[in-house]
């Protein structure tokens, strides 16, 4: 067995039974009630943190054990950052205590943290730029040397890459690497500090599937050495793949602890939201759903844009959107998505082509003039296009409709009208706002998203294009996002959805295009569809594609 | 029991004006620590600077007349934030507007009242036009104004230096330009009426930006630009606008100031009240009204200075203790972000 052929065993300098929990888990999945005697490595204990308005966390208990990876699964909001902030010493809990190997600790900052052997790799990594690898690993540490040369500090990087078993070149400037590599970069310098507690914060949101391939590997090893991995995330699948156990918070309170063997995905996103979620097919309509209409809202023919950086980035796009309909727009991101967008909701000029929208060309027109056209438009960039950040709640409900009645007056701006309006929005949205007078960064990005959302569906009699309108959301925004999106087409508008998630796309549209490099490589119906078809368009292979008559 | 400092995501304006009220008073501790340290007795001073001030009908028209332009100039700082440009350059348009009002009180014959009227719409202009290269540059090229409108400030200085003592000098005092016959008529002292509507026109451009559409777009485009044009809102159009008005407000000070108070034109005419402007607004913190109060404050404190140099104060005294107040204010704004918390053992 190579887990047992490993000579050194961590024995923890606190703990005189850590020896023997180790061995016993070498075999078993490691479960707190099939050790008893053996001290957690990390046992955090009716763990409370306050701040003003909002409960963090409450009594949050969890155990993490030597040779364990244990997933800590939630929300956006839910407290798992918070919780991993007062292990590592940037919070002080406002109750409740830390106990490492048995012995309770304090710690008033992250240094004491590092020096317990908890290390953490944010998912911003923590890396300069400018430096080496070997510079990066051996910044602010007390084992560098005092008189020192690169090649010394190269040579000793990697013999710690070797003792770790982790890949990285010494001598290569970070700002050279990719984000794989740079993440091992971090893991490295984590466990160079001796880490016996490994705490990763979505690591795989910034990897390819093979790097993140790769890291698990990584971690496993780890793990078998005695040590322990906290892993954070609100990916289903990937939570399942990699963990011993599962602890789901919500609302700042651990929900449960689950073996992961013993989990399903939708049990877990049950626990996580707390009740059911659907995410399967949503084609089918409402009972009293406005039919499809027989002519197209949207047509487009020929219609071509240049990009930021002056270049074409669309091509002789042609497709036509009826009402009632959702046109789901596939394809690997980067490939004229953001300036499909954009020109179909008249932020960004065309360069050639037509749009026509309810027989009305919309040649030479703004982007006030397209919403007063009836489209709505869900920015791929929330927080760039679609809200002004450090401006009130209200101010960013009323952007859509600011100008006209009741809100606006003549040229007057109704501060009652306005703030009604956003009440209502709010409401509409299910975001509970103390004050909307507050800037609106300081809402959650799934509130931001809800805002943004019914702000649009308001305007959107009869179109909306919505870009990624769940990126960077969990799954329980995330329903909610595709729920109003429905609840949209039937009322009776044309939704162009774009989007990355093809599970997503598949679950909604009732016709899939795909754009590669600028073009549409096809449109296909959403009925028995073949996966693998896509994939293969997405790369850039085109398929019965003749365009639609225009 | 152990203390931390905790960083809340905004700060509430009662703590945010609290921290101001404590810089203000940290930078008058410090300024009098100093002058006990220079042999000065600091409340005799303060004693001084109060009752030939704020407890004197002469020194309060005093103080009037220097609050006239720094609010105005303020205000025109603060109106170029709302769009999210920098007018460094008040100073300039002081300057221009001064001059131009000047030139038309001097060379074009006319009634006293048109001739008021004709030099308020000619300083106007004037500001409007001193800032329109940097308004043009930072609309269509992304030029930061910041530069263009600073450096245009010492050309319209030397420029008014020049005709005030060259083709436009008075045979008397060879420093400045021969009286302008139309003066602003005055209600209380030395007080004129470019008093009250100095105070009506930032009332009403602060009403303008929160209750009307135009107000509010400018608003939007100032915080966020590509959520502004997101929106529908022609942001380079309103760009424009508002920085003319920006350097308009400053040319109408300089307006003022001659037609109201100095009745020449000199080298000199501002008074740095282009850059104390910049400090009224930074005070104001983006609030229209609060110019108000924040240009009376300055206005105060050069007023103070002025009286501190009767007393044998230099100057540059005078300067630092302005600038202490403006460092401190600074701090104490990003200090009002943090609460200090204490830890339940």
């Amino acid at each position: 067995m190579r887990r047992a052929a490993r000579p050194f065993l961590v024995v923890s300098a606190n703990s005189n039974d850590s020896l023997i929990g180790s061995s016993r888990m070498q075999d078993e999945i490691p479960a707190a009630a099939s050790s008893p005697g053996t001290p957690p490595r990390v046992y955090l204990k009716g763990i409370a943190k306050y701040f003003p308005g909002v409960i963090a966390n409450e009594n949050v208990d969890i155990e993490v054990l030597p040779g364990e990876i244990h997933a800590l699964l939630g929300e956006n909001g839910a407290g798992k950052s918070t919780l991993m902030n007062i292990l590592t010493g940037i919070y002080q809990p406002d109750a409740g205590e830390i106990i490492i190997d048995g012995y309770a600790r304090q710690f008033a900052s992250p240094v004491q943290a590092i020096a317990a052997g908890i290390g953490m790799v944010h998912q911003h990594f923590k890396l300069v730029q400018a430096f080496t690898v070997a510079e990066n690993i051996h910044l602010g540490w007390d084992q560098t040397p005092k008189r020192t040369s690169a090649a010394v500090l190269e040579a000793r990087t990697a013999e710690l890459a070797r003792a770790f078993n982790l890949q990285v070149k010494p001598g290569a400037r970070v700002s050279d690497l990719s984000t794989g590599e740079q993440q091992r970069v971090e893991i490295l310098r984590v466990l160079s500090r001796n880490a016996k507690i490994l705490i990763l914060d979505e690591p795989t949101a910034v990897l390819t599937p093979a790097e993140a391939r790769e890291l698990f590997r990584a971690l496993r090893d780890f793990v078998s050495r005695g040590n322990s991995v906290i892993f954070i995330s609100h990916k289903l699948d990937e939570v399942l793949e990699i963990s011993d156990r599962i602890s789901i918070l919500r609302q700042g309170r651990k929900i449960a602890t689950e073996k992961a063997a013993d989990c399903d995905p939708r049990m877990l996103a049950k626990l996580m939201v707390g009740r059911d979620i659907v995410l399967d097919d949503m084609r089918g309509r409402a009972a009293n759903a406005k039919p499809l209409s027989a002519e197209p809202v949207l047509k487009v023919a020929g219609l071509s844009a240049l990009g930021d950086n002056g270049l074409p980035a669309l091509h002789d796009i042609n497709f036509s959107l009826r009402a009632g309909e959702i046109l789901g727009i596939a394809g690997v991101a980067g490939n004229g998505q953001r300036e499909l967008s954009q020109v179909l909701t008249g932020v960004r000029p065309a360069l050639s082509g037509e749009i026509i929208i309810a027989g009305k060309t919309m040649a030479g027109l703004k982007a006030g003039e397209f919403a007063a056209a009836g489209i709505g438009h869900i920015p791929e960039d929330r927080l760039h296009s679609g809200l002004a950040p450090a401006m009130s709640i209200t101010t960013n409900a009323v952007m859509r409709e600011y100008g006209r009645p009741p809100v606006a007056k003549g040229g007057f701006f109704s501060r009652d009208a306005a703030g009604k309006l956003a009440r209502e929005i709010a409401s509409a949205a299910d975001v509970a706002i103390p004050d909307f007078a507050m800037p609106i960064r300081n809402l959650s990005g799934g509130n931001q998203q809800r805002l943004v959302a019914r702000r649009e569906m308001r305007i959107a009699d009869r179109i909306l294009v919505a870009a990624y309108p769940s990126r960077g959301l969990d799954v329980g925004a995330i329903n909610t996002m595709l729920r109003y999106i429905v609840e949209l087409r039937d009322a009776g508008a044309g939704v162009i959805l774009i989007s990355e998630e093809l599970e997503e796309l598949l679950n909604l549209s009732d016709r899939i295009a795909v754009l590669y490099e600028g073009r549409i490589m096809g449109i296909l119906d959403n009925d028995n569809l073949d996966i693998d078809e896509i994939g293969l368009m997405m790369g850039g292979r085109a398929h019965g594609y003749a365009g639609e008559a225009a | 029991m152990a203390y931390r400092i905790q960083r809340l995501p905004s700060s509430t304006p009662l703590i945010a004006f609290a921290a101001r009220v404590i810089a203000v008073v940290l930078a008058l501790l410090v300024t009098a620590l100093i002058l006990v340290i220079t042999g000065h007795n600091p409340f005799e001073l303060a004693g001084e600077v109060l009752s030939s001030s704020l407890f004197d009908s002469f020194g309060l028209q005093d103080l009037g007349v220097i609050f006239m332009p720094l609010m105005l100039t303020g205000l025109s700082v603060a109106i170029g934030q709302q769009i999210g440009a920098w007018n460094i350059g008040a100073e300039g348009q002081f300057y221009a507007g001064a001059f131009a009002a000047t030139a038309i009180g001097l060379f074009i014959p006319a009634p006293d009242w048109l001739s008021l009227i004709l030099m308020g719409v000619g300083g106007f202009a004037a500001g409007a036009i001193w800032i329109l290269v940097p308004t043009l540059a930072k609309a269509y090229a992304d030029v930061s104004e910041l530069i263009s409108t600073l450096l245009l400030n010492f050309v319209a200085a030397l420029l008014v230096y020049y005709v005030a003592t060259g083709p436009w000098h008075d045979r008397m005092t060879n420093s400045a330009t021969p009286k302008v016959a139309a003066e602003i008529p005055e209600f209380w002292g030395a007080i004129h009426w470019g008093f009250p509507i100095a105070i009506l026109i930032a009332i009403v451009l602060a009403l303008v930006l929160s209750n009307t559409k135009w107000g509010y777009e400018v608003r939007l485009s100032g915080s966020n630009p590509s959520a502004a044009k997101y929106a529908g809102i022609p942001v380079r159009r309103h760009l424009i606008m508002v920085m003319l008005l920006s350097g308009a407000i400053a040319g109408f000070a300089g307006m003022l100031e001659v037609a109201g108070t100095v009745h020449r034109l000199q080298g000199g005419i501002s008074n740095n009240y282009g850059y104390i402007g910049i400090m009224v607004a930074v005070l104001a913190r983006g609030s229209l009204i609060g110019v108000i109060f924040t240009g009376a404050f300055m206005a105060f404190i050069q007023n103070s200075g002025i009286i501190l140099q009767t007393q044998g104060l230099t100057t540059s005294a005078v300067l630092a203790m302005t600038g202490l107040i403006l460092f401190l204010t600074a701090i104490g704004e990003e200090l009002s972000y943090y609460r200090i918390t204490r830890d339940k053992v």
